[in-house]
């Protein structure tokens, strides 16, 4: 199989292109989606290509534009709608909650909303309060729609084309910080499947859950445990709803232990949750209580030494997994 | 001038007498059989509602807002789309939705359009292009994206919003005229104002009161009709709609109306005195149906014995709505988790490989974008 090495954007963009192509149906909303710069690189070229009747630009009305996304899927178009700041899009929350999330359920499964929002979060370099929270969680407990978080490119362009052509709607978070990171993707279009884990690195003696950004500082905290002969075993989460809690099960009923890496507020989030559900099946098996590693139940502030201690790292992984196999 | 207002209309509704203008008797005879159909299905529907209590979900009457879906059922087709407010039934019979199937809806059943998940504030019947909601503003901005839609593929079909003015308190309409303008949607925007979002009045909501002339700011044409004429609504909207497809751009049509009956459910309001204001004893003695039909019975376009007939025939079919609702089963649900999502993968997913890979290179050094 061809391969290239493509970065997270590019990945992203070669995916829109290729589902573009597949069907005339895809179309792309969003503010600044026809510029030339093209959201950090991940639409650009496509009004090139496809024209800017299918490639459409959007004043700064975040709750029409939702809205418009919704009311274009119900005649049969798929939508691919780039928030390009998350913070703005909770202009639409009444499009996501009182209409995309509900549409198929309330119309007795007859009329269906393939939207795929594409929200982005910001992360350092001051971005502040309002250009860096990460609501997946809320997203994940709203029923009616799916929340995939890719951490790589080649789920991002797996992602995107399935949620394209999935027939409920998507909201994929994807983290700026992301965007620069290369792998090799396959050239073809192909798809990567909602509701599994990845397992991205096998061990016995602890099991890191990490949710989008968090992988990354729980591989590196991994490869140091490594040299220490400790064996982490860590899990990208990929896609939170549907959730895959069963490879997370499986996994910690191995290892006894649970670390859950999540970027986002620590109450009431998916870290609780996960471990919740795994504590529900573990019981008494487990060997230490689990640990959560989120950021504090506050919101970010914006100069960079203030960040550095509002957002967890590698080392703070790394001394919680010491902590979890000493207890 | 775009200068109706409820309490102005009152004295200028006085003098009103409903004009005949054209010789198309066949149109006047369907429009007022409509209304007559829809009013008693509504009063029925209410009679039944309390205090039996059968039904057992919100439900908000259409009762004296019968114009606007009687114009819509003539001047629609199929292929067009139709998004109503919460006041859905007229709008529902309008785009020619099965009527046994909203009856069993609102009771609950599984024989319902939407199987009694939806009731009445949320039915919808997509074969025929006809969704309803209960947030406002919600589905005008929805009806944006679905006209946007309809240019994108170059259709012909068009898109109706209707909604009543409270739905104008909220901010995506004013986004929604602006986009539409801007684009050139084929969009019928159609606000029934009956003046009340439940009991407050538009004066004490909205500064200034032609919804129509805010319309004009944004480049949108707009008229505004004595909402119970039910032949000036059918002229304006047909006009609308014929202006819509010419020139591909949305319109407005603002139809000054009055609910005569509570916000939700069949009671008068009488939390707020409604029922010993002017303005109600005008609009009740002034509803759609028994102007239009004194008029096709003095032009003896209509006779009583006619009027007897179709009252005979409706009663009938509306107890056989009944009994259909009544003797229905309600839905059995197993697994909830299930009916919100799409049990299947599309076709075009089908057709396209899954790939999984788990090695990544994860030891890159993040570069932090920035801009754009």
């Amino acid at each position: 199989m061809k391969k290239n090495i493509l970065s997270f954007s590019e990945a992203i963009n070669q995916g829109t292109m290729q589902a573009m192509k597949l069907s005339k149906d895809v179309v792309v909303m969003g503010q600044l989606v026809n510029s030339k710069h093209g959201v950090f690189g991940t639409t650009q070229n496509l009004s090139k290509m496809f024209g800017n009747n299918r490639v459409r630009d959007f004043p700064v009305s975040e709750s029409l534009m939702t809205s418009a996304a919704i009311g274009a899927a119900i005649d049969g178009k798929r939508v691919v709608l780039v928030h390009i700041r998350i913070d703005f899009m909770y202009y639409s929350m009444d499009a996501i909650i009182n209409w995309l999330s509900l549409w198929r359920f309330k119309s007795g499964g007859k009329s269906s909303c393939p939207v795929v929002i594409r929200a982005i979060v910001g992360k350092g370099w001051g971005n502040g309060p309002q250009h860096s929270k990460s609501t997946h969680s809320w997203f994940a407990n709203l029923p009616g729609i799916r929340v995939g978080m890719p951490t790589n490119a080649f789920d991002a362009k797996g992602m995107i084309i399935d949620s394209i052509f999935n027939n409920d709607p998507t909201i994929l978070i994807e983290h700026r910080s992301f965007f620069g990171l290369k792998e090799k993707v396959p050239s073809i279009p192909y798809r990567v499947k909602f509701g599994k884990c990845a397992i991205r690195l096998k061990g016995k003696d602890v099991t890191i859950v990490a949710i989008g950004f968090g992988l990354l500082d729980s591989m590196k905290a991994a490869k140091l445990l490594h040299k220490e002969k400790i064996h982490a075993e860590v899990i990208d989460v990929r896609s939170l709803w549907p959730l895959d809690i069963s490879t997370i099960i499986k996994s910690v009923k191995k290892t006894g232990r649970l670390v859950v890496v999540d970027p986002s507020w620590k109450s009431f989030g998916a870290a609780s949750e996960i471990i919740s559900l795994v504590m529900e099946k573990t019981g008494k098996s487990i060997k230490n209580p689990p640990i959560k590693i989120t950021y504090p139940d506050s919101h970010t502030p914006t100069s960079e030494s203030l960040e550095q201690l509002f957002y967890f790292n590698d080392k703070i992984i790394y001394d919680s997994v010491k902590k979890i196999l000493k207890k | 001038m775009k200068d109706l207002t409820h309490s102005g209309l009152i004295n200028v509704a006085k003098k009103n007498t409903i004009q005949l203008f054209s010789k198309n008797k066949s149109l006047y005879i369907r429009l007022l059989n409509f209304i007559y159909f829809l009013k008693k299905i509504e009063h029925e529907l209410e009679s039944n509602y309390h205090p039996l209590d059968e039904m057992k979900c919100p439900v908000h009457f259409c009762h004296g807002q019968e114009s606007v879906p009687a114009a819509l059922n003539e001047l629609l087709t199929k292929s067009d789309y139709l998004f109503s407010h919460h006041r859905s039934h007229g709008y529902y019979l309008s785009k020619k939705c099965p009527p046994e199937k909203l009856f069993a809806e609102l009771y609950g059943k599984g024989t319902g359009a939407n199987f009694g998940i939806a009731g009445s504030q949320d039915i919808s019947y997509p074969a025929n292009n006809f969704y309803s909601g209960a947030i406002l503003a919600g589905s005008i901005s929805i009806a944006v994206g679905t006209a946007l839609s309809l240019k994108i593929s170059k259709k012909k079909n068009i898109v109706v919003c209707g909604f009543g003015e409270s739905a104008t308190d909220q901010g995506v309409f004013w986004e929604s005229l602006n986009y539409s303008s801007l684009e050139g949607l084929p969009l019928l925007y159609v606000c029934e104002n009956n003046n009340l979002s439940v009991f407050t009045p538009q004066k004490n909501r909205q500064a200034g009161n032609s919804i129509a002339s805010k319309a004009d700011s944004f480049g949108i044409k707009s008229t505004q009709v004595y909402g119970n004429d039910p032949l000036k609504v059918y002229q304006e909207i047909d006009r609308a709609i014929k202006y819509i497809k010419k020139n591909k751009k949305p319109f407005l049509v603002e139809a000054y109306t009055y609910r005569v009956i509570s916000h939700v459910g069949p009671l008068a309001d009488d939390t707020s005195n409604m029922k010993n204001t002017k303005e109600y004893k005008f609009w009740i003695k002034n509803g759609p149906f028994d102007n239009f039909k004194k008029i096709l019975l003095k032009k003896k376009y209509i006779s009583n014995l006619y009027l007897a007939k179709i009252e005979k025939d409706f009663d009938k079919k509306i107890k056989q709505y009944f009994n259909f609702a009544r003797n229905s089963k309600f839905l059995k649900i197993k697994n909830f988790s299930k009916i919100n999502y799409c049990p299947k993968e599309s076709n075009m997913q089908k057709k396209i490989k899954k790939i999984s890979k788990t090695k990544i290179s994860f030891q890159q050094k993040i570069e932090q974008v920035k801009g754009y």
